[in-house]
C-alpha cells in the first residue's frame, strides 16, 4: 500500500469519526412509539387527521362511527323544529363540534361576549350528593352564559388578564397570562357571593376509547398519594359517581377526571353544554330555575344518538408521532426524562379488554403521556374548586399525544384548562406543585436544550 | 501492487462521499411542488374567497333594493343574488381548512338547520335589525340557510306580499353580516392582511404551521376527500336514505343540485389548479407526473359526478320520491370519485 494511500485512508477515517454526531450517543426510538395509538394509530399531517376513524374497526363499526360523526357535528335549535329540537333553554354552545373544533381543542377567546368553547363550572363549599361538587341553588353545576331568545341567561361572564414575567437561567424572558374570570347579573340576583368558579377549554377528543380500555389496576399502580417513594409526585386517583351503575367509579374523563366513561361524559356534555337531555341526563340542566323550560320533550335526543356520539369520541383514530428518528426529537426526549416530566406524564399503557367489549381498543400498546391520575399542580393553575377527590389545586395529567399538531388542527397554541397558555413553553412554565423541580429544571436549560423538548412536544 | 489495496483509494471516495450525510433532507427540483401549492392558494382558494366576497356585496345590494323597494323583480334579483352568492361559497368548500374553520367563519356563514323558532321571535321583538346585532347571534340566525329561508319561504312559494317590513330589515342586517364574515375570510388569506398563504407558501419554515410542502398537500388532498364524502355520505345520504326532505340543506330554495355540482367543480378547480379559467397548475400536475392513468381517472370521474347530480330528474327534493335511480346514480359516481381519492391519491401524495 502506497504511504499517500495510507494516509489518505487514516484521514477518511478520522473524517467520518469526527462527523459522528450527538444523535449517536441518544437512546434509539422505539419504533413502536411511531404508532402512538397502537393499531388505531392514523397517519398524515394536515387539519383533518383528529377526525379520522380507528382504522382497524369493523365495517359494522366504521358505519356506527360515520353515524356518530353526524351527531357529533349536528346543531341543535329551539324546539320546536323539524330537524335538531332541544337546544337549551340554556346552554354554552350548539354543537359538540362548536367547542371541540375538528376533534381538538378550543383556543381561549377573544372576547368575554362569545366564550367559544370555554365554560365554567360553579359550586358552592360543601359536597354533593356522591361527594361531588355541590350545586349553586338555582344554577346548577355549570354556568351557561347563553340562552334561547326570550330567555334570560343564567349570568354573564367576565375576565381580565393578570401577567406575570419570568426569566429563564439564559436570560430569556416570557411573559405569562393567567385568566381572572369573574360573573355578574346573575338572572335572579342571588348568584352567591360565594360560589367557586373552575373554567375549562374544550379539549382534543381523539384516543378516548383506548382510555377506558386501560385496566383500572394499572392506573391505580401509580397511585402515590403519600409520596411514599419520596420522588415528589404522588399521584391520585379519583372517583366519581357513575350514573349507569349507581356507584362510584374511577374517573379517566375531563381536566379533573370527573367523569368515569364516555357515555356519561358524553351524555353530560349534552346536557350542560347543549341543554340536550337524554335517557342517561332526562333533566334539564335549569333546575330551580323558573325560565327552566315545561316542554314535555325530554328526553330530546335517543339511546341510539348518545350511543352512536359516544362510539364516535371512542373511535376516533389517534395520530402518529412525526420525526421520531429525528436528533433534536430524540434529545428533547431524553431532557423530557431527566426533568422527570414523565414521572406524570406517562410514555405509555397497554390496553386491556374494552369494558363494552370493543376489540379493536383492546391490547393496544399506546403513547398518551399521561397516567390519568390527579396531581397538585400549584397555586399558579388552581381552581380552587374541589371536584370529587380532586381538590382546588389537583388536576389529571393531561393526555399530550396529538398535542404537536394543535396549530395545523386549531390555528392556536393556547394550553392548559383554561388554555391560557400561548405555547407549550409558557405551558411548561405554568407547572408547580409536584411539578415544580421539573419546571425549574427546564428554566435551568440551555436555550439549545430548551429548544429540543419543545421540538420533542411537538412531534407528539 | 498489492491487490489488496488496488481499490483503497475508491474507497476512501465512497467514504468521503457518505461519511458525513446530512439528516435533513433537501428539497431537490423534483420535490419542490411550490409553483403547485402558490398556484392551488392563489388562483383557485383566494380567487374564490374574493368571488365569493364580491357576490355577497351584490347579494346586499340587492337586499337592500329589496327593502327599499319590495317589488316582484327585486325579490326575484334578491333570490337570483343569494344562487349566485351561494356559487363560489359551494366551490370553497373543496377546501375548508384554515381560516373558515379555526376562525369559526364557516358556522357564521352557513349554518344549518336554522333556528326558526328564535327567529320568529327575533322577528316578532322590538330589537334593532343591525349588522352589529345579527354578528352577535348564533349562526343558526344568520348566513346562507337564514337568508333562503326568509327569501324562498319555507315551501320555496313565497310571494313579495307575503314579506313583513321586519323581515325585509333583517334581511338586509343579514346580507350585512354576512358580507362582512366574506370579506374577513378574503382578508384572513392574503399576505397583505391575515396572510394565512404564507403557511402554504413557507411550507416547510418556521414561518409555516406546516411543517413540509408534502404536509400541505396532504392537506390540500383530505380537502378534497371531505367534500366527496359529505355530498356522497351527507349532503345527498340523508335526506335520501332517511326518505326526510327537512334533511336537505339547500331545500327552501330547491338549490341542492347546484350545490353539490359546485362541491364536485369545487374539487375540480383544486384538481386542474383553476378558477375562471385561468391556467395554472393544480393535483393533476403532481399526480399525472407520478401516474397518469390515475389523473386520468379522477378527471373523467369528476365529470362524470357533476353530470350524473346535474341528471338528477326535477330538483332534488322531488327527486327523492319520484326519480331515485337518478339520485342513487349520483351518489354512486360521487362515491367512485370518493373512493379513487381515498385509496388511490392519498397514498400517493402520502408517499411523497
Amino acid at each position: 500500500m502506497k504511504k499517500s494511500t495510507f494516509t489518505l485512508l487514516a484521514l477518511a477515517i478520522l473524517l467520518v469519526m469526527a462527523c459522528k454526531k450527538e444523535s449517536d450517543s441518544l437512546p434509539t426510538p422505539d419504533p413502536s412509539e411511531i404508532n402512538a395509538g397502537g393499531e388505531t394509530t392514523v397517519f398524515g399531517t394536515f387539519s383533518a387527521l383528529f377526525e379520522q376513524p380507528a382504522p382497524n374497526m369493523s365495517a359494522d363499526e366504521t358505519n356506527l362511527h360515520a353515524l356518530g360523526d353526524i351527531g357529533f357535528e349536528a346543531t341543535f335549535v329551539t324546539a320546536p323544529s323539524e330537524v335538531n329540537p332541544g337546544l337549551g333553554p340554556f346552554f354554552n354552545n350548539t354543537s359538540c363540534a362548536s367547542c371541540h373544533g375538528r376533534n381538538g381543542r378550543s383556543p381561549f377567546p377573544d372576547d368575554a361576549s362569545d366564550l367559544g368553547g370555554l365554560l365554567i363550572r360553579i359550586s358552592v363549599p360543601g359536597a354533593g350528593p356522591h361527594g361531588g361538587p355541590l350545586s349553586v341553588p338555582g344554577y346548577g353545576g355549570q354556568l351557561q352564559q347563553r340562552a334561547i331568545y326570550n330567555t334570560q341567561p343564567e349570568a354573564e361572564v367576565e375576565f381580565q388578564w393578570e401577567e406575570l414575567t419570568k426569566t429563564l437561567a439564559d436570560g430569556e424572558t416570557v411573559t405569562l397570562r393567567k385568566p381572572i374570570f369573574t360573573l355578574k347579573n346573575g338572572y335572579d340576583g342571588n348568584l352567591p357571593s360565594n360560589v367557586m368558579i373552575s373554567p375549562r377549554i374544550a379539549s382534543q377528543v381523539i384516543g378516548l376509547g383506548l382510555f377506558e380500555a386501560i385496566s383500572e389496576a394499572d392506573i391505580l399502580s401509580f397511585v402515590d398519594e403519600n409520596d411514599v417513594n419520596g420522588d415528589g409526585i404522588s399521584g391520585k386517583a379519583n372517583y366519581v359517581f357513575d350514573e349507569k351503575k349507581q356507584q362510584m367509579a374511577l374517573g379517566r374523563f375531563g381536566w379533573k377526571a370527573s367523569q368515569p366513561t364516555l357515555e356519561q361524559q358524553s351524555a353530560a356534555a349534552f346536557v350542560e353544554d347543549m341543554g340536550v337531555t337524554s335517557p342517561l341526563f332526562p333533566n334539564e340542566n335549569c333546575v330551580g330555575n323558573p325560565a327552566c323550560d315545561g316542554t314535555a320533550d325530554d328526553p330530546e335526543i335517543s339511546q341510539e344518538t348518545l350511543h352512536a356520539a359516544t362510539f364516535y369520541t371512542q373511535s376516533l383514530g389517534v395520530p402518529a408521532r412525526r420525526n421520531v428518528d429525528d436528533t433534536q426529537v430524540r434529545k428533547g426526549k431524553a431532557l423530557f426524562q431527566k426533568a422527570g416530566c414523565d414521572g406524570c406524564h406517562r410514555a405509555s399503557f397497554t390496553t386491556a379488554q374494552h369494558p363494552d367489549g370493543l376489540a379493536f381498543l383492546s391490547n393496544q400498546k399506546i403513547y398518551p403521556y399521561t397516567d390519568l391520575l390527579l396531581h397538585d399542580m400549584g397555586e399558579g393553575l388552581a381552581d380552587n374548586r374541589p371536584d370529587y377527590a380532586a381538590n382546588g389545586q389537583e388536576w389529571r395529567t393531561a393526555p399530550l399525544w396529538g398535542i404537536g399538531l394543535t396549530p395545523i388542527i386549531n390555528g392556536h397554541s393556547n394550553f392548559l384548562h383554561d388554555g391560557r397558555a400561548n405555547s407549550l413553553l409558557e405551558a411548561v412554565l405554568w407547572h408547580g406543585g409536584e411539578a415544580e423541580k421539573s419546571r425549574q429544571v427546564v428554566e435551568k436549560m440551555s436555550k439549545q436544550d430548551r429548544e429540543a423538548l419543545l421540538v420533542f412536544l411537538g412531534s407528539l | 501492487m498489492n491487490l489488496k489495496f488496488q481499490f483503497a483509494p475508491i474507497f476512501i471516495l465512497i467514504l468521503l462521499a457518505f461519511g458525513c450525510s446530512d439528516d435533513d433532507t433537501k428539497v431537490t427540483p423534483s420535490d419542490d411542488h411550490s409553483a403547485i401549492i402558490a398556484n392551488i392558494a392563489d388562483d383557485v382558494i383566494i380567487s374564490t374567497y374574493a368571488d365569493l366576497d364580491a357576490k355577497a356585496g351584490s347579494l346586499l345590494t340587492s337586499l337592500n333594493t329589496l327593502e327599499a323597494s319590495p317589488t316582484a323583480p327585486n325579490l326575484e334579483a334578491a333570490r337570483q343574488a343569494w344562487r349566485d352568492a351561494r356559487r363560489p361559497w359551494e366551490l370553497s368548500e373543496g377546501f375548508l381548512y384554515g381560516p373558515v374553520d379555526t376562525k369559526g367563519l364557516d358556522p357564521s356563514m352557513d349554518s344549518w338547520p336554522v333556528n326558526q323558532t328564535d327567529l320568529d321571535n327575533v322577528l316578532a321583538s322590538s330589537n334593532n335589525l343591525t349588522k352589529e346585532y345579527l354578528d352577535g347571534l348564533d349562526g343558526t340566525l344568520k348566513g346562507f340557510h337564514t337568508i333562503e329561508y326568509l327569501l324562498f319561504g319555507a315551501t320555496g312559494e313565497k310571494l313579495v306580499g307575503d314579506f313583513t317590513t321586519r323581515q325585509f330589515e333583517y334581511l338586509s342586517a343579514s346580507g350585512e353580516s354576512l358580507k362582512g364574515i366574506t370579506e374577513q375570510l378574503y382578508q384572513s388569506w392574503l399576505a397583505s392582511a391575515g396572510n394565512f398563504v404564507k403557511n402554504f407558501k413557507e411550507a416547510g419554515t418556521s414561518a409555516s404551521i406546516y411543517p413540509s410542502q408534502k404536509a400541505v398537500l396532504e392537506e390540500i388532498t383530505n380537502g378534497l376527500v371531505a367534500i366527496s364524502d359529505e355530498v356522497a355520505n351527507g349532503k345527498i345520504n340523508e335526506p335520501f336514505s332517511q326518505q326526510n326532505l327537512t334533511l336537505e340543506e339547500s331545500r327552501f330554495s330547491a338549490n341542492s343540485k347546484a350545490d353539490f355540482a359546485d362541491n364536485i367543480r369545487s374539487v375540480q378547480n383544486i384538481w386542474l389548479g383553476t378558477h375562471f379559467n385561468t391556467n395554472g397548475s393544480g393535483m393533476s400536475a403532481l399526480i399525472s407526473a407520478k401516474n397518469p392513468s390515475l389523473d386520468d381517472k379522477v378527471k373523467q370521474e369528476i365529470a362524470e359526478a357533476i353530470i350524473a347530480i346535474e341528471s338528477i330528474e326535477g330538483t332534488f327534493t322531488s327527486a327523492i320520491f319520484n326519480s331515485p335511480s337518478t339520485v342513487q346514480t349520483a351518489q354512486q359516481a360521487v362515491r367512485k370519485l370518493l373512493d379513487t381519492l381515498q385509496s388511490e391519491v392519498l397514498p400517493v401524495v402520502s408517499n411523497l
